[in-house]
């Protein structure tokens, strides 16, 4: 068992750090450096929290180029399936929109 | 940099008063020159290469003739004023043009023409700058037009992401798609290849150069239709399809009234694919340059982050294509 805060409790909390005491009190030429770490931060902890992100078989991509899925509606609900599971980590905005 | 060696190769009757380095620009750097020639003052850029450059991004020299062959095409564009392929003087090859009035941001052009709804003159002057890009003659260094420039950009995409190399079947899936129902193809022209609002600057509503040159190439003069129109640079402004800041409509009615012929907006549509796919692999591009460790940066390390956006994208878009929605 390891010591709780666990890391998505510490990464939350440090974010909030960062954006509620530290970011107002930079200059204006640094802020959006700690906008950039807390949007990194706010990433790797969906990185850690994420265990299920499906798998394209191997070979997939190539035969895709190959011409051997044209028209594949089931290569085509996969590929939606992946890029919405991985867009939900890098920036879940984006679904909501 | 060191002023005094820059002074002395400017010449006697330049005089530096201030420079200082301009936000921005993640491959070249950019500083803004104060100077008086012959005791007049007047306002410069000086361009030069940051210390990782990319294989695919022109040389300053290259860029430098560009700049002077679209000046003479009648493309706004800054001076270009003297080059400097002696990378003793300030450590890398470097130009200085003229400075030009305004600013070069999408984000704030596109929430400014949004608020009032769309700006149509500024998408039209988008669209008549663009086409005097086309007809800029293209400098020998380019080389020979290509035959089929969708087949080259598919084959430069499929090229860049091997060299990757990590697996991108969503961007596979729409590069097949353009590769089995290509675009009627228009006769190529010097495209810009990096034609969007960010790299415009406009000073009272009006452009007053367009920058970065540094991706020119050959290619279907679509692809920079495409690039300016694509979801990815209209700075979440998605109903304002021209770079955030007025319709499709508007821009290629600007387009056309300069460049002669009446580009269709399906086949925009197509390269508005081209274009997210192409942002995608540069995106993964940073990504890999940062992971790579000889240029640590959040910065890098963050767009990689955008991929998933643009292939999500990329999908979408095909979808619509191959219902004929788009």
């Amino acid at each position: 068992m390891q010591e709780p805060p666990d890391a998505a409790n510490l990464l939350a909390t440090a974010r909030a750090v960062l954006l509620e005491r530290i970011l107002p009190a930079l200059p204006p030429g640094q802020q959006l450096d700690a906008r950039m770490v807390a949007r990194a931060i706010e990433i790797a902890a969906r990185l850690i929290a994420d265990s299920a992100t499906p798998q394209a078989p191997p070979g997939f991509a190539a035969a895709i180029r190959a011409g051997q899925h044209d028209d594949d509606e089931a290569a085509l609900a996969m590929l939606r399936a992946d890029a919405r599971a991985r867009l939900a980590i890098s920036n879940p905005r984006a679904l909501r929109e | 940099m060191d002023k005094a060696r820059l002074e002395a190769w400017l010449g006697q009757h330049i005089c530096i008063t201030d420079m200082a380095r301009l936000s921005g620009g993640a491959i070249q750097q950019n500083w803004a020159l104060d100077v008086t020639r012959n005791g007049a003052p007047e306002a410069w850029v000086l361009r030069t290469d940051n210390a990782a450059t990319l294989p695919e991004s022109l040389t300053r020299a290259q860029e430098f003739a560009l700049l002077q062959a679209a000046r003479a095409a009648g493309v706004t564009v800054a001076e270009p004023l003297m080059l400097c392929e002696d990378a003793a003087i300030i450590g890398a090859p470097f130009f200085v043009m003229r400075r030009a009035a305004g600013h070069a941001s999408g984000h704030a052009n596109a929430k400014r023409a949004a608020a009032v709804g769309g700006d149509a003159a500024l998408a039209a002057a988008h669209g008549r700058e663009l086409a005097r890009v086309h007809r800029t003659a293209p400098p020998a260094f380019l080389g020979a037009a290509p035959a089929a420039p969708m087949a080259a950009f598919i084959a430069e995409m499929r090229a860049r992401i091997d060299a990757l190399g990590r697996p991108r079947p969503q961007l596979e899936w729409a590069l097949r798609f353009l590769e089995t129902q290509p675009p009627p193809p228009r006769q190529p022209v010097l495209c810009h290849r990096d034609f969007r609002t960010g790299n415009v600057m406009i000073a009272d509503g009006r452009i007053t150069a367009v920058l970065d040159w540094e991706f020119a190439a050959w290619g279907d003069p679509h692809e920079d239709l495409g690039w300016f129109t694509a979801r990815c640079w209209r700075f979440g402004q998605d109903a304002l399809e021209a770079g955030g800041i007025g319709s499709l409509d508007d821009f290629l009615a600007g387009y056309a009234a300069e460049a002669g012929w009446q580009p269709q907006p399906f086949t925009v549509r197509i390269w508005q694919l081209a274009a997210t796919i192409r942002w995608a692999v540069i995106a993964a591009g940073q990504a890999a340059r940062h992971l790579s460790g000889r240029e640590p940066s959040l910065e890098l390390a963050l767009t990689g982050h955008m991929v998933p956006e643009l292939e999500f994208d990329a999908l979408n878009i095909t979808e619509r294509l191959r219902a004929g929605t788009a």
